[in-house]
């Protein structure tokens, strides 16, 4: 018996068969259950309707440390109609799709209101195999085709011996349902006790006393929350005193612009759909002018059309957090992909040279915390600072305890701004003054007393155009001293996670730390040390810090989900050290085993570069829009 | 920028925190002349004080008439100076916000936010620099180029002119005027009733190029301008494009508010930005839906 330890995946047609909904009501009662829950990878098409779809979902009793590989404990197919497609029938996409990733052993519970399918293969495994005609019984016994979801939950529930009152089961439902009338709620319990009726037939026709795994409460010392990325990253946002937000729709970003227009004026500020991406960036400049901090939220096709706004934040010294939750490009690319393929474009983007702040929080934790650092590193150096998530980050779920948001003291420090009070009104304030850190006080228009002139023009100290080669000079030097304390005051340094000297090092940015941490234990279990080393704070490039530490590594190994290893690039350009690329660019999460696999394979024969990822889930084609 | 000393607000106080006029980067008889002495006329007139002043220039000889009056200013992108105004109004409704650009600027490259202005109606004032050319880079044509002229054949590289005034009215501004830079006294009424409108105010002025638009020149102006008759209603929309339909008939441009219909607006304070409008941020109650 497994015992609050599997990988669960659901899958069905896009907005047909309720993917989302399922597993959501599984994510949000584990959650309060007290389980730990991590669905990361997100299997959705840039469709509306048909596609298919599918939600892997990590449950365990304790965090776990990263999404794990694709094979999967539990396989819940929604989809009840045959594909054509498929040689053998009748048979349902998701189980073509994901049963080869089904463990022995495993379970497999499907839609059989079309008839039963063919699972030979599958039982030889040893895997369990629960048809639920869900569908059947919505439609026909309960009259409601959209309970056909509860059944399987209901059903689900009986085989992991979860819930097995329905008490969480029928609050969930109170609080949704509730409002439409109490019949709703029963009619649902009374779907989920059919769904565990079904289960039980089936166990009792096989023999079976149980099916192998257990769900198991756990209690927790307060709340505990499943949210995503883009829930955090908002928040945190909200927190650190960001009250105007533009955007405009793109995948994966929309969610951020709809927390912002919900919850921002909540709070006195205002979110806006822009009617371009250009003109979101450009209002959120406006606001920012004004002294408001100021944030705007888009994906890779957005942030091309944004490019020449970051020379005019870093040129007008005009502070403006902007948010990249990339996805796979180019061009269009692939909008519902995760990919880290834009940090050339916010690192290098644009024509001429601007001071600007890379940031890439790990995981939903840290888009809260970065996030409030991000608003305060734009306020402090007055230039553009990226947000760099990714897709699976930005929308993947995780447990974080409800508390965790309050540990942090925060600190609004707004003291670069010039108050009413400072001005001495003896005609020597200049808004762009020659100071020693490159930073100058800045004054905000409507205050009595000053005006400022600002420009993306080079310009004197006033904040006159000039070409003067002498100010030219000092004006390009004091923008860059902005950064050169920023290195030395404000950037953190790589995390660390075992020691460098003479191992393997596997460097990552962004959301892979916990794949990397993973993929070290499997590693030092077959024999292989190797040691972490990841990185937040991209740009400027920290070399102080890290150079020392990758000086010292037997092999670099940079891991990332990109073509050429666009951090690979910069490492080496900083550090002057071979940096060894592992790369997967196919749309799918890198999984441990790609990394255990790719180091093997260059420590074995000193492969330069390792493309992960090549066996993806056999693709059937449905035709997508963007 | 240097300090303002309180005073009396009095037509010198425009000239401070300024480019010497003797340094103004503009062709002698530029038409921009007159629509900085308009705007100097009508902020006088209404009192207001540079500190409360912000003014969006636009790319463009136009775009420099910012730093050749006092008040707050800023200058960005080609194309980006009303989204600029746009976010500026909407985190401080206290600003005056005026965007000043050019016809290329506003109609060309940035005529996604124009369109996108006139429904939004932001407390913002436009005046157009309207020349027929982007003078700055010697002469190109830009979308008012040809006004007036009687070309038998038009291309595709070479369409006939724009109408600022009729985009303006079909996007849904809620004040349209036109006013010439050669008459600037009449233009500074016109500015100063456009700074009072509760919304987004497209103030359209002839400013001729005397170095690059032969065509369009003062005297062409003088000869085909016309005040609107005392007897139009702006606040009829039917009015204002019958108005349009007859001047064009006679060929004649009008001068004056063509249009005015202030829009029913929800109100908005200045968003918070100190850290003691900010410091106790209570997020808590945005978690419980993540429970």
């Amino acid at each position: 018996m497994i015992v609050n330890h599997l990988k669960l995946l659901v899958g069905g047609v896009q907005l047909r068969d309720g993917v989302v909904t399922v597993s959501d009501i599984l994510g949000r009662i584990f959650t309060r259950a007290g389980l730990h829950v991590l669905a990361m990878e997100r299997g959705y098409a840039s469709t509306i309707y048909g596609a298919h779809q599918y939600d892997p979902m990590v449950v365990a009793e304790e965090p776990p440390v990263s999404w794990g590989d694709p094979e999967i404990d539990i396989l819940v197919a929604l989809d009840y109609d045959s594909n054509p497609d498929a040689k053998e029938q009748p048979n349902r996409d998701t189980i073509l799709r994901h049963s080869k990733y089904l463990k022995d052993g495993g379970l497999l519970v499907y839609d059989s209101s079309t008839g039963d399918i063919a699972t030979d293969t599958l039982e030889r495994r040893g895997i369990k195999i629960f048809p639920i005609p869900a569908r059947n019984i919505a439609r026909d016994e309960l009259k409601r085709d959209v309970v056909k979801n509860v059944v399987t939950v209901g059903g689900l529930f009986r085989l992991l011996e979860f819930d097995r009152d329905a008490t969480h089961l029928r609050a969930l439902l109170e609080e949704r349902f509730l409002r439409k009338g109490r019949e709703i709620v029963e009619l649902n319990l009374r779907a989920a006790q059919r769904g565990l009726e079904v289960v039980e037939s089936v166990l009792k026709a096989k023999t079976w006393t149980d099916a192998g795994y257990r769900l198991e409460p756990r209690p927790t010392k307060g709340p505990m929350l499943l949210l995503s990325g883009n829930d955090a990253l908002s928040i945190g946002a909200i927190r650190a005193g960001c009250r105007f937000y533009a955007g405009y729709p793109i995948t994966p970003a929309s969610a951020i612009l709809e927390f912002m227009e919900e919850h921002l004026p909540k709070f006195g500020g205002r979110a806006m759909q822009g009617q371009n991406e250009r003109e979101s960036i450009r209002a959120a400049i406006g606001a920012a002018i004004t002294g408001v901090r100021s944030m705007v939220g888009t994906s890779g096709p957005g942030l091309s059309l944004k490019v020449e706004e970051f020379g005019v934040s870093g040129m007008s010294e005009v502070p403006m957090v902007i948010v990249d939750t990339q996805r796979a490009g180019p061009s269009t690319g692939m909008p519902t992909k995760s990919e880290q393929g834009d940090l050339f474009l916010v690192a290098y983007g644009g024509h001429g040279e601007i001071p600007r702040i890379v940031l890439a929080p790990a995981t939903q934790e840290e888009c809260y915390t970065l996030m409030i650092e991000a608003h305060h590193l734009a306020d402090k150096y007055q230039c553009p600072v990226f947000f760099l998530t990714d897709l699976n980050l930005s929308e993947g779920r995780k447990v974080v305890p409800e508390s965790f948001f309050g540990q942090q003291a925060v600190r609004i420090d707004r003291s670069t701004l010039v108050r009413e009070s400072d001005l001495r009104r003896d005609g020597s304030y200049k808004r762009f003054a020659l100071t020693p850190s490159g930073i100058s006080p800045r004054l905000v228009p409507g205050t009595v007393g000053g005006v400022i002139k600002v420009t993306g023009s080079e310009h004197d100290e006033r904040g006159f155009v000039s070409t003067d080669p002498a100010i030219r000079k000092a004006m390009m030097e004091k923008r860059a001293r902005k950064m050169e304390v920023y290195l030395d005051e404000d950037v953190k340094p790589p995390q660390v996670f075992g020691k460098p000297e003479g191992k393997p090092v596997l460097v990552g940015w962004g959301s892979t730390r916990p794949l990397l941490q993973e993929a070290q234990q499997r590693l030092r279990g077959r024999g292989v040390e190797t040691a972490v080393v990841h990185f937040t704070h991209l740009w400027p490039f920290h070399t102080a810090a890290a150079k020392p530490l990758l000086e010292k590594a037997s092999a670099v190994i940079a891991v990332e989900q990109n073509f050429s290893g666009q951090f690979a690039d910069v490492i080496q350009t900083y550090c002057l050290v071979p940096v060894r690329r592992i790369v997967k660019y196919n749309g799918l999460p890198i999984y441990p085993s790609d990394v255990v696999g790719g180091v093997e394979q260059i420590l074995r024969s000193g492969a330069q570069r390792v493309r992960v990822g090549v066996e993806a889930p056999a693709p059937v084609k449905v035709s997508e829009g963007d | 920028m240097a300090e303002v000393k309180p005073q009396k607000v009095s037509a010198k106080v425009w000239d401070e925190n300024a480019v010497a006029r003797h340094r103004i980067q503009w062709c002698p008889g530029c038409g921009d002349f007159g629509v900085l002495a308009a705007l100097k006329m009508a902020l006088t007139k209404l009192e207001i004080t540079p500190y409360e002043v912000l003014m969006v220039g636009g790319i463009g000889c136009s775009g420099q008439i910012r730093n050749y009056l006092n008040g707050n200013a800023f200058h960005g992108t080609h194309g980006g100076a009303l989204a600029y105004a746009l976010g500026a109004k909407m985190a401080n409704p206290q600003l005056k916000v005026i965007t000043l650009a050019g016809d290329g600027d506003t109609f060309a490259i940035g005529v996604e936010n124009f369109v996108h202005v006139c429904r939004r109606d932001p407390e913002v004032l436009l005046v157009i620099m309207d020349n027929g050319v982007y003078g700055l880079t010697k002469g190109q044509h830009s979308p008012t180029h040809g006004r007036g002229m009687d070309i038998k054949e038009w291309s595709e590289e070479s369409p006939p002119p724009f109408s600022p005034l009729r985009l303006a009215l079909t996007a849904g501004a809620t004040l349209v005027a036109q006013s010439f830079s050669g008459d600037p006294k009449h233009a500074a009424g016109i500015y100063a009733e456009a700074m009072q409108h509760k919304g987004f105010a497209m103030v359209n002025d002839f400013s001729p190029c005397v170095t690059y638009n032969k065509f369009n020149t003062y005297d062409w102006y003088k000869a085909h301008v016309e005040e609107i008759p005392a007897g139009h209603n702006p606040g009829d929309p039917n009015a204002a494009w019958d108005l349009l339909n007859d001047f064009d008939r006679r060929g004649r441009l009008p001068l004056g508010v063509i249009y005015r219909n202030p829009r029913q607006k929800k109100a908005h304070a200045r968003l918070p930005m100190w850290p003691e409008e900010l410091q106790e941020t209570d997020v808590r109650p945005l978690l419980e839906m993540f429970r």
